[in-house]
């Protein structure tokens, strides 16, 4: 078994002579969970797309579940386009066996999980509904049981949260953890970043079509969050710029971040402050993905 | 080709299930037949009995009114005749529903007689009063006095029989047979009889005019009417956004091939229904119905009918589903769809002159041409069966224009599909052809 789910090898493409998706190379681990990060206009739907063979792309090379893109793989894969929409005539259940035949699923096996993914999602008793009849909520809620309805190894889902209340972000999140565990592959993007820091296995951050930033969630953090130490303090804490072992410092005025050379030196840093103020607190802090990502696209433009 | 099917399903559940297509299915053939039939009853209901008074100053012609007229008698001519129904009533059936009274004159001026029957007809005691003049001979001059004088068959009634009463007199007193001028005068009447290599039949040339004419419109609106569907329902999925889900699920070519197939098999369904229906209803009233109805409607015509409906709606129905891929909104669409039934009006206009000059080169070639035989090939049949060689050439050129279409169709759905919001331009369009 090959262990990648997806691989993409130097990706380009220009829309008008714009480029949209500069050289991104990343690869996703069959079973874990990755999160395509990166401010709107990134260029996060037009890679998916392109993973998707919806748009070709100029260059570059994918590989999905080990080979090229084929007819096949699409009944594997279960996608939720970022721009969401259904049949507004078509009736909960037969948008659902239209959709699920398309996938290649038997209509009797349809309506067995159906049924069972209706109930899961609070929609049972709107079978016979149309979809115009639904609610806004109900109808991305039906889109996303259409996605994960023929049970696909491979889930892209664009933006999954957009639109959603925060009762059914819990629900997408519980269904891409659940699958995560069936041993599913889950590639999602947003821009919201607080969101991936409590899912994602992975992630991958782009910024104007360029990788950024990619690895899995604990070396990233390892290498951006150790390092850094917030304090709660009262007194004149200016000297702190001009310790030799810190790195950086930003000073809010009674809450200072302060980014060491080497976590080692904590201690030190704690002594030489109990000296001159008044310490109310002091923790070690991990930056929140946010955080990275500015600092990444900072270094980006400074470099 | 599963998947196909999926599609095919959808789209012909679809439409099958709509109340429209119920409604237009049951009702067309209904409506169809009741604008045959309805003008013809209503005719025969609207006529109701009429009691006319005739002052005869002349004399000897209120005898004659009221004699019963010698029609021509026409053996096994059925109670109703389509075509003869179009005409104006037949006399004897004008005469059966007049009675006349006579006035009795007692020396009285014509000027009185008028004032007390004035009055009558207002009371309406009677319907009317007939003068006739001591001159009528001469002057060929009658009055009618009634409240509703727009019924021409009365008045055509009371002319004709005047005038056969003044012309036999008149030969009587020159000494002529009337009998040798009513043989002299009679009409020549034209029985058509269609040759066929089946064998020949009696039918008459004015229905089979109406038939031809009247299949036309059918195929003609159900063409439209599907292929707008078609336009729509692309016009919809691109709209929606599902064309997304969709081109990742299955081919592009599956879903456009599965979407006009479904689409065509729902219209196809629905005409099927029509001819049952249309069958049904003529086999019911048969009886009264003329029987050129059925020498017209031969299994031969139903199945051309078929092949050129389902010709015709991959011709039309394929370019409008282009026109769906390639717009955004409904008002280009609208623009994009009237030059498609312009198109389609082309051969409708020739087909009026085809189904009387059936064998013109015009015709000829205009049958021809793939974009305009579905209809006229199909008129020109109805009209006198061309050779087979052209119906067959017809035929082939109409698959050869499909499948080129078709290929055209699915490159440009598969572009189109994806592409929102902008406007594409000729240029986008036929890179779109190129793009793999």
């Amino acid at each position: 078994m090959n262990e990648q789910a997806l691989s993409l090898k130097d990706l380009v493409k220009d829309f008008d002579g714009k480029r949209a998706v500069d050289n991104i190379s990343f690869t996703v681990r069959k079973g874990e969970i990755l999160g395509l990060l990166g401010p709107n206009g990134a260029g996060k739907t037009t890679t998916i797309r392109m993973v998707m063979n919806i748009i070709a792309p100029d260059a570059g090379h994918i590989e999905i579940l080990g080979k090229s893109f084929s007819e096949k793989v699409k009944d594997h894969i279960g996608y939720l386009p970022e721009e969401r929409g259904l049949y507004r005539k078509l009736k909960v259940m037969d948008t659902l066996l239209f959709l699920g035949e398309l996938k290649g699923m038997k209509p009797a096996a349809v309506k067995q999980r159906g049924r069972q993914l209706l109930k899961q999602f609070q929609l049972d008793g709107y079978e016979e509904k149309k979809v115009e009849e639904l609610s806004k909520g109900m109808a991305q809620k039906l889109q996303f049981i259409a996605t994960i309805l023929h049970n696909p190894e491979l889930l892209i889902l664009d933006e999954p949260f957009s639109g959603l209340d925060p009762l059914n972000i819990e629900l997408i999140k519980d269904i891409i953890l659940t699958s995560k565990r069936e041993g599913k592959t889950i590639i999602y993007s947003t821009h919201l970043m607080e969101y991936a820091e409590k899912t994602v296995d992975s992630l991958v951050m782009i910024d104007k079509g360029r990788k950024v930033l990619d690895g899995t969630l604990a070396e990233v953090k390892a290498e951006y969050g150790q390092k850094f130490v917030k304090i709660q303090y009262e007194g004149d804490a200016r000297f702190v710029a001009g310790l030799p072992y810190v790195k950086s410092w930003r000073d809010s005025g009674r809450e200072m971040e302060v980014e060491l050379e080497d976590l080692a030196k904590r201690e030190q840093l704690l002594r030489d402050l109990l000296e001159k103020v008044t310490v109310n607190g002091f923790q070690l802090s991990e930056p929140s993905l946010q955080n990275i990502f500015i600092r990444k696209v900072q270094e980006g433009e400074g470099a | 080709m599963k998947k196909i099917l999926a599609v095919i399903k959808k789209e012909y559940k679809a439409i099958v299930k709509k109340k429209s297509f119920i409604i237009m299915t049951i009702l067309t053939p209904v409506l169809m037949g009741g604008m045959m039939f309805v003008p013809v009853l209503l005719m025969k209901v609207g006529r109701t009995e009429k009691k006319i008074a005739v002052a005869d100053f002349a004399g000897g012609y209120y005898q004659a009114l009221t004699a019963k007229p010698a029609t021509r008698q026409e053996p096994g001519k059925p109670a109703f005749d389509l075509e003869d129904s179009m005409r104006k009533p037949r006399a004897s059936e004008v005469a059966g529903l007049i009675t006349f009274r006579q006035v009795l004159l007692n020396g009285r001026e014509a000027a009185a007689v008028v004032r007390e029957y004035e009055q009558k007809v207002l009371k309406k005691e009677i319907d009317g009063l007939l003068l006739i003049p001591a001159d009528v001979k001469s002057s060929r001059q009658v009055s009618y006095y009634a409240t509703s004088i727009s019924d021409f068959a009365t008045n055509s009634f009371i002319a004709s029989t005047l005038r056969t009463v003044i012309s036999q007199q008149l030969l009587l007193e020159k000494q002529i047979d009337p009998a040798v001028v009513r043989e002299a005068t009679r009409d020549v009447l034209v029985d058509t009889f269609k040759v066929k290599k089946e064998g020949t039949t009696k039918s008459s040339s004015g229905m089979d005019y109406i038939m031809s004419l009247f299949m036309m419109v059918i195929l003609f609106g159900v063409l439209i009417g599907y292929g707008q569907m078609i336009m729509r329902g692309v016009l919809e999925e691109k709209n929606s956004r599902i064309s997304e889900i969709l081109i990742s699920s299955a081919k592009s070519t599956q879903l456009f091939y599965g979407k006009v197939l479904g689409i065509g098999l729902a219209g196809l369904t629905q005409v099927a229904l029509w001819i049952l229906l249309s069958w049904i209803l003529v086999s019911r009233f048969s009886g009264t119905v003329d029987a050129s109805i059925l020498t017209f409607l031969t299994p031969e015509i139903g199945l051309y009918f078929v092949i050129f409906f389902i010709l015709g709606f991959f011709i039309y129905a394929i370019p409008y589903a282009i026109v769906g891929a390639a717009v955004n909104t409904d008002q280009e669409a609208q623009q994009f769809s009237t030059a498609i039934v312009w198109m389609m009006l082309i051969p409708y206009f020739i087909g009026f002159s085809a189904t009387q000059n059936p064998n013109t080169t015009l015709a000829l070639v205009a049958s021809l041409i793939p974009i305009f035989s579905p209809i006229l090939m199909f008129m020109r049949i109805t009209a006198s069966m061309p050779p087979l060689w052209q119906i067959a050439a017809s035929i082939a050129l109409c698959l050869l224009t499909i499948w080129g279409l078709a290929w055209l169709g699915a490159k440009i759905f598969r572009v189109g599909m994806l592409m929102y919001g902008k406007k594409p331009t000729l240029g986008e369009i036929l890179r779109w052809i190129r793009y793999k």
